[in-house]
């Protein structure tokens, strides 16, 4: 202080220097950063990059979920959606059942002659649900009540070869109405014959 | 000693700056206290050193939505702003607290917009009105169309700060919907705001069960293009798809293990459907769940260690829950309706799945014990389904659906609050919201 040296404006200088110095470092972002709820594994848009001023958190194409980018050109469906008529009527189930009733067995009775009669016929069963119930659960149900028809098929003696399963679950209603009479319409088998 | 007029400013101003730089951050809400205390939050005009000058309020208004969403904030409106922003006050000039305190904010968000060409730089800073200190900043920049994903991303940075829990902004919710023409089913995405609906598939064959990878890059989903159900893993970004799960008859989508190696799924084999996981590199598969019944809609929790699934075993399908490699599998809904679509909470304590009561499926949540049972939609002459929990747990996605209409819905985790985010489609159903 008494060698002429301004201590004052010195240390006033350092002091401001520091302030501006914090305040443009954003120290607070990057402690936030750390803190117990912080995601580990964040992207790098958000982690601190050493130093430097306000963090620069570069978006690019790859970090960003493609905004309304249109899925490629229409993939080559095949009609799954419209049901392919069946010269056999449907063998209708019970309600969350895939047991054979009488009738059901009648029916099947009636497509093991014609296929008996047909050596090279194949025929495709495929399960159905109606729409009560998750979709997941409906998909494995129409499938052990395809399996069930087949397997009926296979004791009347059809070839396991010429018999193949598929479950729609309740994708593809027959009756697209919200009653008992469509419900009971829907659950069921339906024979393609290939 | 005369002191200078700056120094106790400058003094003041460093002691602030350390007393408001806690190793942690200090927990302003607790977003586990439902009608708890909401913070007052401003979000000024932009500044828009160069591009539309509409930009001012147009990108300042997707942050105050965001914000409404989270039930944790109220907006101070524009219209009572009282100080007006400049660019001096993103080059070292502090606000004038008072005048935002004055009003009501307890909060402050600045922001500044440059634009040239298609390329934008988007800066926002978040203050503590009342210490007048900076919370959160932030510089974005990218192109044009990402300024809804910078905000969102800011978003999350301000729900950070003020919880010590990430945001949910820009995350999306994918689910299967049949298209306004056409009988198939296909894909679609939404974002959490509702915003931005799209279909991802477009094959007119029967699209289902889109689940997510747990880095949000890929979407495994269930598709009869080719006829019959097949399982396909598709990058979200590219497009580029390939098939996973190549054994067994009909199949369906379950969860990706939460270190994203593993996909289960539902496998019927001689119309018995088991559960399965398949190594995503590599390919080989283990069978996880068997014996008689049908077992179906696999979730691993989030410590990976347990799964929680869908089987009829005991005469209707209710939900089960298993630790892996140990023989117990433990029924954990209740009654002897019929109990689906189990969804894992982020941390691991909720398990949320659709129940029947009095005729209509209804959505709720208990512990992995089957504890604590609790119901969270109360609608009784709808069906509410596939419940999907949000990253941060607070919410769940599910489908609304009301004789042949549908809804997809979000609703709190403790059923208080809802809102619907996407409606107008048919049939709309397996709602899987992605990480964050």
């Amino acid at each position: 202080m008494n060698n002429g040296f301004p201590w004052k404006r010195a240390v006033l200088a350092l002091l401001v220097a520091v302030v501006l110095a914090a305040g443009c470092s954003k120290k607070q972002t990057v402690r936030t950063e750390g803190g117990p709820g912080s995601a580990p594994g964040d992207s790098a848009a958000s982690a601190p990059p050493p130093g430097g001023e306000m963090k620069e958190a570069p978006i690019t194409e790859g970090q960003v979920p493609p905004a309304g980018r249109a899925a490629k050109a229409a993939e080559a469906g095949v009609a799954v959606t419209e049901e392919k008529p069946s010269r056999f009527p449907d063998v209708l189930f019970d309600f969350d059942k895939a047991d054979l009733t009488e009738a059901g067995k009648k029916i099947c009775q009636g497509v093991a002659e014609s296929v008996r009669r047909t050596p090279k016929a194949k025929v495709l069963i495929e399960g159905h649900c109606d729409e009560r119930g998750t979709a997941e659960y409906n998909l494995a149900l129409g499938e052990r009540r395809a399996t069930a028809v087949r397997n009926y098929l296979v004791s009347l003696g059809v070839p396991k070869e010429a018999l193949g399963t598929v479950s729609f679950g309740k994708e593809r209603p027959l009756d697209p109405g919200h009653t008992e009479e469509a419900w009971a319409k829907n659950r069921r088998a339906h024979f393609v014959l290939k | 000693m005369r002191r200078p007029k700056g120094f106790a400013a400058a003094l003041a101003l460093l002691v602030g700056f350390l007393l408001a730089s806690p190793a942690f951050p200090i927990l302003y809400i607790d977003i586990n206290a439902s009608g708890g205390k909401r913070m007052p939050i401003a979000a000024a005009n932009f500044i828009v050193a160069s591009g539309d000058p509409s930009l001012t309020r147009s990108v300042p208004q997707i942050l105050e939505s965001d914000l409404v969403l989270t039930d944790l904030f109220d907006i101070v409106p524009q219209s009572s702003h009282m100080e007006a922003v400049t660019l001096a006050h993103f080059a070292g000039t502090p606000l004038s607290f008072p005048a935002w305190k004055v009003i009501g904010a307890e909060a402050v968000v600045i922001g500044r917009v440059d634009v040239r060409g298609d390329q934008v730089s988007l800066e926002m800073r978040l203050y503590d009105a009342t210490q007048g200190t900076l919370m959160a900043g932030k510089r974005y920049s990218g192109t044009h169309r990402q300024i809804p994903s910078m905000v969102h991303r800011f978003a999350n940075e301000i729900v950070h700060a003020f919880t010590g829990v990430r945001g949910i902004f820009g995350t999306e919710i994918a689910f299967s919907a049949r298209p306004e023409r056409g009988k198939g089913k296909e894909i679609y995405m939404v974002g959490m705001d509702g915003q931005n609906l799209r279909k991802v598939t477009d094959n007119r064959s029967f699209n289902l069960f889109p689940r997510w990878s747990p880095d949000g890059q890929w979407l495994a989903y269930t598709s009869y293009r080719t006829g019959v159900p097949l399982i396909y893993l598709r990058n979200v970004a590219t497009g580029a798809e390939r098939e996973v799960i190549r054994f067994g008859n009909t199949k369906s989508t379950g969860g990706f293990s939460p270190d994203g190696q593993w996909l289960y799924a539902a496998v019927s084999q001689e119309g018995d459907s088991d559960i399965y996981r398949v190594r995503l590199t590599g390919g080989d598969a283990q069978k996880v769940v068997g014996g008689w019944g049908l077992d179906v809609s696999p979730v691993p929790a989030p410590d990976g260690r347990r799964i929680v699934f869908v089987s009829d075993r005991g005469g209707s399908p209710q939900v089960y829950v298993k630790t892996l490699g140990e023989p117990e599998e433990r029924r954990i809904s209740q009654g002897s309706g019929y109990a689906t679509s189990p969804s894992w909470s982020p941390a691991g304590n909720r398990i949320a799945y659709t129940a029947r009561i009095e005729g209509k499926f209804a959505i709720f949540t208990v512990a992995p014990d089957g504890s604590d049972l609790r119901q969270v939609t109360g609608a009784t002459d709808a069906d509410c389904e596939d419940p999907s929990f949000s990253p941060d747990g607070r919410y769940l996605v599910y489908t609304y659906r009301k004789r042949g209409y549908s809804d997809l819905k979000i609703i709190s985790s403790d059923g208080r609050r809802e809102r619907t985010l996407a409606t107008g489609l048919s049939d709309m159903g397996s709602a899987a919201w992605s990480p964050r």
